[in-house]
């Protein structure tokens, strides 16, 4: 017999509230979080907006907050979602846990870069004409004028290792990056070490933030995000035929995976079970996906094998639906040539919409949004749905929420290079 | 019948060489890779030494027609391309046979730092060169459309198992993970656990990192724990030593072909050992004793989780093959670990980055290629610069000459300074 993974706690620090019933809640009135950028001045950039988290304030969530002030937004996010985690499922009070069973899994991105300082110790050091650095003037000065500890935590394993040190958490200790895919990737590889025996109890999920002077640089020169500055709230529109790009959103979700016996000879409550988790790879172009959704189709059989199911047992899916006129498209065709003819008859709806998308961070928060949708019986819109696409022809439940009981949930992640994850969530029954 | 995971090909580079002839004739003739520092003037830093790559070009490692994407690769993914092609060769796989959706990558990798070349004419635009005062008014207006579009994609950590499956074709699991010194050792271990359950069949499985460039460096510099002695480089990594002073970067790539024994025995291979065991766990700071203090108890966790998947005991591993921080506490916590674990057993313990240096998230899988050769040739070379030994370091290092394999097992530990930590048992395959 595999060992059963089931969901007992969650936490969430998104753009649409600081806890995951404002979160859901949010989604269900068809809410946007999306506004002007406040974090850094955007007003010159080819987008001036995005999803923020507002009025975030650490030390509700920490003993003390200052210890961890040099470290990036992310990591502060994840600290808070991962203490309102254990804290729903009981962990804290739990005297008799045993935490060298009680491991992490995140996916969560990386720290906020020095941008003032970088870019004006370049511009102080960089010759115009060879276009080379003086290295001797550009170190010296680097070492003047970065802060080490906020160097220091700009680095990849930083908030997995804080989280830990911060909780007392003592078991296997992970983080993946995988672009857009990490935290679901996260998530699913947590499950399979519970499975697998490694541990009972796992923190996973992801944390990110890219709305800073070098992430919207990035993502704007890709032409990626979304440019329609008169309207942000209209901006993230995935699945209608004038999307244009999407919206960059920040923020943490966690959830704790534990093993089934664990939870019951602990009377934890059980919120569902994650049946299945699929990866595989496009293995086509490091800037498109594959056009035939080829690594998306078969990311979402695997992960429904790994649940056995069929097609006609997903009563919703949670789709990765960025806003882009790539992604939605081909998620479209991956989800009718898996579902077939029951594609027609699945509500899909993107979180993204109202959230935008917190990258890293964006697979666990739509999971902790399936989990309540499981639990409610009611199904989050995808907003701003106005003009239907030709290619995109399923019901992505437009603009309003829908009552609708199910018993299993998709939810799918595909990450900038082709790294596709699907999740599958279901109703608990013993 | 459990599915089992083995070893079938490796791809190095490191300073001490390039491919696994090259770099065991460094280990065996004790030449160290740590020099003063060549690919840029480093008079501004307090560290002027590495383990670099001398003539690295990944040109020599791609078919011509992929050449072109050399482009959007930092120096990071290229190793690892290059590692993943030459640990393809070695395990002669044949690609068109093989079937891609089973086929995976798994890459431990880091923050890769801009190069800043890249950046100048748009800093030029929003800088007054005062240091720390950015117009960025003028950048997003002005500097955004000087800058390369696809910039970005240069520097994300999740493009070496993005390239590696796209140059390959590999359209199974696939997976980045990002812990720092033990990433590699984590993507090894996940890859042959995603082989046991059944999800794929064979895998490009290691990592690849250089923290080499100008930013990268200068940061290193303000935040790592690093050596300063300048004076002789090829000194300066001295695990366990009592004159131990600090980590020595180094860059380069360890990757392996793992596959599962059936798979591999279809096709021919041949077959060097088997991933036979693996844990992983979290070594919190104990503050009633300082405050970087470890006491070890999660390192020795992962090691006797790694012993008991592997079904054997701590007497039948020859040799540790230590992470070997070189710092001084950082060594002081893994030996606590070992000793916990191996008691006054005096089992050997080889620190193989004592010739290349911490090679970041390809430290465990370069580190662990010494000893796959090491148990090979039937003898592991001495760790380097172990010239006294220290109390706090209460383990048997193996110094001066080499130690003679006596048991197929080795035991590969790996760390980060934050108290992250895995181990694998590695068993040479005895046909």
């Amino acid at each position: 017999m595999r060992r059963r993974v089931v969901i007992t706690g969650m936490g969430a620090i998104t753009p649409l509230g600081h806890t995951v019933s404002d979160l859901f809640s949010e989604q269900i009135a068809g809410k946007s979080g999306v506004a002007r950028t406040t974090r850094f001045d955007a007003h010159a950039f080819p987008t001036t907006f995005s999803a923020e988290v507002r009025d975030f304030d650490l030390s509700r969530f920490v003993a003390d907050a200052s210890r961890w002030e040099n470290s990036g937004v992310n990591c502060q996010f994840g600290l808070a979602a991962a203490q309102q985690a254990l804290k729903d499922a009981g962990i804290f009070d739990d005297k008799r846990l045993d935490r060298t069973r009680a491991g992490i899994y995140l996916g969560c991105g990386e720290g906020v870069q020095d941008f003032p300082n970088l870019i004006s110790l370049i511009a102080l050091s960089g010759d115009p004409q060879s276009h080379k650095i003086d290295t001797p003037a550009f170190t010296a000065a680097a070492l003047k004028h970065f802060h080490a500890q906020r160097e220091a935590e700009q680095e990849l394993h930083t908030t997995p290792g804080h989280i830990a040190e911060e909780f007392g958490l003592l078991g296997p200790n992970y983080n993946c990056l995988t672009a857009c895919a990490a935290s679901s990737q996260a998530i699913g590889e947590a499950s399979e070490l519970i499975r697998h025996g490694d541990a009972d109890v796992m923190v996973s999920g992801g944390a990110h933030s890219m709305i800073n002077p070098f992430g919207v640089t990035g993502f704007n020169l890709l032409t990626a995000l979304s440019t329609r500055n008169d309207a942000p709230e209209k901006a993230s529109r995935p699945f209608d035929l004038n999307r244009d790009g999407f919206v960059l959103g920040e923020g943490a979700g966690m959830l704790i995976l534990e093993e089934l016996e664990h939870a019951r000879r602990r009377g934890a409550r059980i919120y569902a079970e994650l049946t299945g988790y699929g990866s595989t790879a496009d293995a086509f172009r490091i800037t498109d996906s594959h056009p035939d959704g080829r690594g998306a189709i078969a990311c979402i059989e695997a992960a429904m094998k790994d649940a056995r199911l069929n097609p006609s047992d997903v009563g919703y899916i949670n789709a990765h639906g960025t806003s882009t006129q790539v992604n939605d498209r081909v998620e479209t065709v991956a989800i009718k040539r898996v579902l077939g003819e029951h594609a027609y008859k699945v509500p899909v709806n993107s979180s993204k919409s109202m959230l935008g998308h917190l990258i890293a961070a964006a697979g666990a928060v739509e999971l902790i949004t399936c989990v309540m949708s499981l639990l409610r019986s009611v199904l989050p819109p995808t907003i701003n749905y106005e003009t239907p696409d030709p290619e995109c022809d399923l019901d992505y439940i437009p603009n309003a929420a829908r009552e609708k009981r199910v018993a299993h949930v998709l939810s799918n992640s595909f990450g900038f290079g082709g790294q596709n994850v699907s999740l599958i969530v279901s109703r608990f029954t013993a | 019948m459990p599915r089992r995971a083995v070893l079938t090909g490796i791809g190095v580079l490191s300073s001490i060489g390039v491919g696994p002839d090259a770099f065991w004739d460094s280990l065996v003739h004790g030449k160290s890779g740590i020099r003063p520092f060549r690919s840029f003037d480093p008079s501004g830093l307090p560290v002027r030494f590495a383990g670099e790559i001398p003539d690295f070009d990944a040109k020599n490692y791609l078919d011509k027609k992929d050449r072109k994407s050399l482009r959007v690769m930092a120096r990071t993914i290229q190793l690892a391309v290059a590692a993943a092609q030459l640990a393809l060769d070695d395990a002669k796989v044949d690609k068109e046979k093989l079937d891609p959706t089973r086929f995976g990558v798994e890459f431990g990798s880091g923050l890769i730092s801009t190069e800043l070349e890249e950046l100048i004419d748009a800093a030029r635009v929003a800088s007054n060169c005062q240091p720390g005062t950015v117009d960025i008014g003028k950048w997003g207006q002005a500097g955004l459309p000087v800058i390369t579009p696809l910039w970005m994609l240069k520097y994300l950590p999740n493009m070496l198992a993005c390239h590696v499956s796209i140059l390959h074709n590999a359209q199974g699991p696939n997976n980045t993970i990002t812990e720092n010194d033990v990433a590699g050792l984590l993507a090894l271990g996940e890859a042959s656990r995603i082989l046991g359950r059944g999800q794929a069949d064979i895998f490009l499985a290691g990592g690849g990192e250089s923290r080499l460039t100008i930013l990268s460096l200068s940061r290193q510099c303000l935040f790592a724990e690093l050596s300063r002695r300048n004076d002789a480089p090829e000194k300066a990594c001295r695990p366990f030593d009592r004159g131990r002073d600090g980590i020595v970067l180094g860059e380069g790539a360890g990757v392996f072909v793992v596959e599962e024994l059936e798979h591999a025995r279809k096709r021919g291979a041949r077959i060097l050992g088997e991933i036979a065991g693996f844990g992983a766990a979290f070594d919190p700071v104990d503050r009633s004793k300082g405050a970087k203090y470890r006491s070890g108890a999660g390192l020795a966790r992962a090691m006797r989780q790694a012993l008991r998947e592997a079904g054997i005991g701590p007497g039948d591993i020859d040799h540790v093959n230590a992470h070997g921080f070189s710092t001084v506490g950082g060594d002081a916590w893994e030996a606590r670990a070992i000793r916990d674990v191996f008691g006054d057993s005096g089992t050997p313990v080889f620190a193989p980055r004592s010739y290349f240096g911490t090679l970041g998230a390809a430290s465990a899988t370069v580190e662990l290629t010494a000893s796959v050769l090491a148990l090979s040739h039937g003898q592991v070379p001495p760790t380097l610069n172990y010239d006294e030994s220290d109390p706090e370091c209460p383990i048997a290092v193996i110094a001066g000459k080499p130690h003679t394999v006596r048991t197929p097992y080795v035991l590969k530990l790996s760390c980060t300074a934050l108290g992250q930590c895995a181990a694998l048992v590695y068993r040479r395959w005895d046909s």
